[in-house]
């Protein structure tokens, strides 16, 4: 198994803040990481890491084993291959469906714009949306631009996925839409990371769930592990937090 | 292809522009062409007549000095405190403009021998119980900056206990006398002899009991480095008109005999016979539209050039680059912090001393309207671009794509549309902003209604017009930039 994702001894602080404090976490080839936890415990800060959105203090970050951290011109490379899911969508407004697909692999040189334009339309046809392609992104639910914003992030063929709260903005009818395209690209052995809240999903799909508590791993083992048998006392008390509501 | 088409209207502009500047070289031929800077408003000695051609003793008497030494004159009027400072920049050769021939002008310029002889005159409204010096305590008189009259007006102002007010043109100072703001004024003889002859007839006279004050005489100032070569061929110029008789054809032909009434019948051929709003807008429509013309070339150039400047300067400021961005910082905040017609003085008069070249007044108002209007571009443009959200750029960027690649396909496109507003508005400025360069003696809208006003003192009718030239210019431009905006939104 090679490991696609390691960061050790991460570290962030704004000033006299810390927020991140020590983190070490790999992920490994084909794994589905799952990051819990209140809100900011540094879920999403050390997810933005990953592929360098946010900088580090202190500490390494590897990704296929080239240092994120001290990329320099080299970052673009590494984030082709990274794809990345924003809670807001983030979608290009001021282009249709079918352009916010194939604007990286044309202008990054990968295809010529009928192959692009081909190979977007089957991407579409994964996430359910073949019928949108010439729609602009205005005219779409917020479970339908999720489910572009995935294909956009597929068609730069990434090894690797990350998740920043991918429903938290969505209606709660829209949810399942996007957890089904996630659930198909796991079962296809994507590697992917996801920040979220949806717990019955994360015992479904994870192969490993991290617990963040105060920029801190707390707790990290198998969904049954985190989720039958949770041991640190800031877990039980989230857990038993996010049941009841 | 939107993006196409504005490149390329930004190229052909650059094109076009540079092209101006090349075909503005001077051609040389056999006979030396010389720069004379004149007075704008200073009849009988220079004056736009009702077919808006310079006429006048200063003109007829440069025009047949020229004649007789063998070379060629461009008179430009300019006004004559621009006139003065463009010589003084050496940005032109000589300035002929009833300039009286003092110590101070002596040791900067070369002064030409004397051409003629004037003295300060006191005029006050028809009817004034104020008639002398005497009278004037506690009163206000009126002068024109930069003249002999200023200078005596000030030599005396503490003896007999009056306030000066100045004014940059001559039709400014009679019209503050006729409606009581000042007293009295002072001015050349001629001059004054010229104005109640003709469009102050009912409202001002000569005050009875002035005795014609400080003597002088005018004389031509030529650039010092001139002054062997055209300084020379003028005093022989006059010495030879006077001696032949010409001299004296010439002022005949604007004082007549010097009384008021004779100069009166002189003059009254030159000035418009319909004085209706009508009959002005009819004699000065020619006029009137070719300072629209300058005006709009000068907007439109001034536009593409801002606009050039205003969104690489605005670009400047979103690179991620500490250094870039403090240029960009430091140019909006020079520029938009300067006043216009302080940099347009700058440029024109200031930067030709230290550069030792001269610039066109049009290059320099040109200059003007890009710093000045590219400043304010740099800023909304830069505003534009930090108002699309972050999160666009994160997710370009998280695709792989290179900061200049995310720019311009996917911030840009965005930042363009929320800039449209400010760029339409930033068009209606400059076009208004354009009235300023008039103290380059740009011949543009507001300086021809400054100038026909010099010579039909119809202040009021023709400000008027030029208001509702200005106005129906910017509604059309209004309703075009709507019409643009429908488009782009579409």
């Amino acid at each position: 198994m090679t490991t696609r994702v390691e960061m050790k001894d991460v570290n962030k602080s704004y000033g006299d803040n810390h927020v991140i404090k020590g983190v070490d976490l790999k992920v490994e080839d084909n794994e589905v990481v799952v990051l819990i936890g209140p809100s900011g415990a540094g879920k999403s800060t050390v997810l933005r890491m990953m592929n360098g959105l946010e900088t580090t203090t202190s500490g390494e970050i590897y990704v296929d084993g080239q240092d994120i951290a001290h990329a320099g011109k080299n970052i673009d490379k590494i984030r082709e291959n990274i794809g990345m899911v924003f809670q807001h969508f983030n979608l290009f407004p001021n282009m249709s469906v079918l352009d916010n697909v194939t604007l990286a692999p044309i202008e990054l040189g990968k295809k010529s714009k009928t192959e692009a334009q081909a190979e977007a339309r089957t991407f579409l046809e994964v996430v359910g949306l073949t019928d949108k392609a010439d729609a602009m992104p205005a005219s779409l639910s917020g479970g339908q631009k999720q489910r572009v914003a995935i294909a956009r992030a597929l068609a730069m063929h990434p090894d690797i996925m990350l998740f920043d709260e991918p429903t938290s903005a969505l209606d709660p009818e829209m949810v399942g839409d996007v957890l089904g395209v996630m659930r198909r690209l796991a079962k296809q052995g994507m590697t992917m990371v996801i920040v979220t809240h949806e717990m019955g999903f994360a015992k479904e799909v994870a192969d490993r769930v991290v617990f963040f508590g105060d920029g801190k791993i707390l707790e990290a083992g198998t969904p049954t592990e985190i989720f039958d048998h949770p041991q640190h006392p800031r877990l039980q008390t989230f857990l038993k937090q996010v049941l009841e509501a | 292809m939107k993006r196409k088409w504005l490149w390329s209207t930004l190229f052909a502009g650059l094109m076009v522009m540079l092209g101006m500047s090349l075909s503005s070289e001077p051609v040389h031929a056999a006979q030396k062409t010389y720069t004379i800077g004149t007075d704008v408003t200073f009849a009988p000695f220079e004056f736009a007549d009702k077919n808006n051609k310079y006429v006048g003793i200063d003109i007829d008497l440069m025009n047949a000095v020229a004649k007789t030494e063998g070379f060629k004159v461009d008179i430009k009027p300019l006004g004559f405190n621009a006139a003065v400072q463009a010589l003084e920049a050496g940005q032109i050769d000589g300035v002929i403009a009833g300039m009286s021939i003092t110590p101070e002008r002596q040791q900067k310029f070369f002064m030409s021998s004397p051409y003629y002889q004037s003295g300060v005159v006191m005029a006050v409204a028809k009817g004034s119980k104020i008639q002398s010096l005497s009278g004037l305590r506690g009163k206000k008189v009126a002068v024109k900056t930069g003249t002999a009259s200023a200078d005596y007006a000030n030599s005396v102002k503490k003896k007999y206990g009056f306030t000066v007010v100045t004014f940059d043109d001559s039709n400014n100072v009679y019209d503050n006398v006729k409606t009581n703001n000042a007293q009295a004024c002072f001015e050349d003889k001629p001059v004054m002899q010229y104005a109640i002859a003709t469009s102050y007839k009912g409202s001002l006279e000569l005050a009875k009991n002035f005795k014609m004050a400080s003597a002088n005489n005018y004389g031509i100032a030529v650039k010092s480095s001139e002054a062997s070569t055209l300084g020379k061929k003028i005093n022989a110029g006059i010495k030879k008109l006077k001696a032949n008789g010409q001299y004296d054809k010439i002022v005949a032909k604007y004082l007549g005999d010097g009384s008021e009434k004779s100069q009166a019948k002189k003059t009254a051929g030159m000035q418009e016979t319909d004085r209706s709003f009508i009959g002005l807008l009819k004699s000065n429509w020619g006029t009137l539209m070719s300072g629209l013309g300058e005006t709009l070339w000068l907007t439109v150039v001034g536009i593409v050039f801002a606009t050039v400047i205003g969104v690489l300067i605005g670009l400047l400021g979103v690179v991620p680059n500490k250094f870039a961005q403090g240029l960009s910082t430091t140019f909006i905040y020079i520029f938009r912090g300067l006043p216009m017609m302080v940099l347009a003085l700058f440029i024109y008069s200031g930067v030709p001393t230290l550069i030792g070249a001269k610039i066109p007044a049009f290059i320099a108002g040109v200059i003007t309207l890009t710093l000045n209007e590219g400043a304010y571009t740099a800023a909304f443009v830069k505003g534009g671009i930090s108002a699309v959200d972050n999160g666009q750029m994160e997710a370009a960027r998280s695709l792989g794509l290179p900061w200049g690649k995310s720019m311009r396909r996917v911030i840009l496109p965005q930042g363009v549309k929320i800039m449209i507003p400010s760029f339409v508005n930033q068009f209606i400025i400059t076009l208004k902003d354009t009235s300023i360069l008039s103290v380059l003696g740009l011949l543009e809208l507001t300086q021809t209604g400054k100038i026909i006003i010099a010579r039909n003192m119809e202040g009021f009718k023709i400000w008027a017009m030029v208001a509702l030239i200005y106005l129906i210019i910017i509604t059309l431009l209004t309703w075009l930039s709507n019409w643009v905006q429908k488009k782009v939104n579409a």
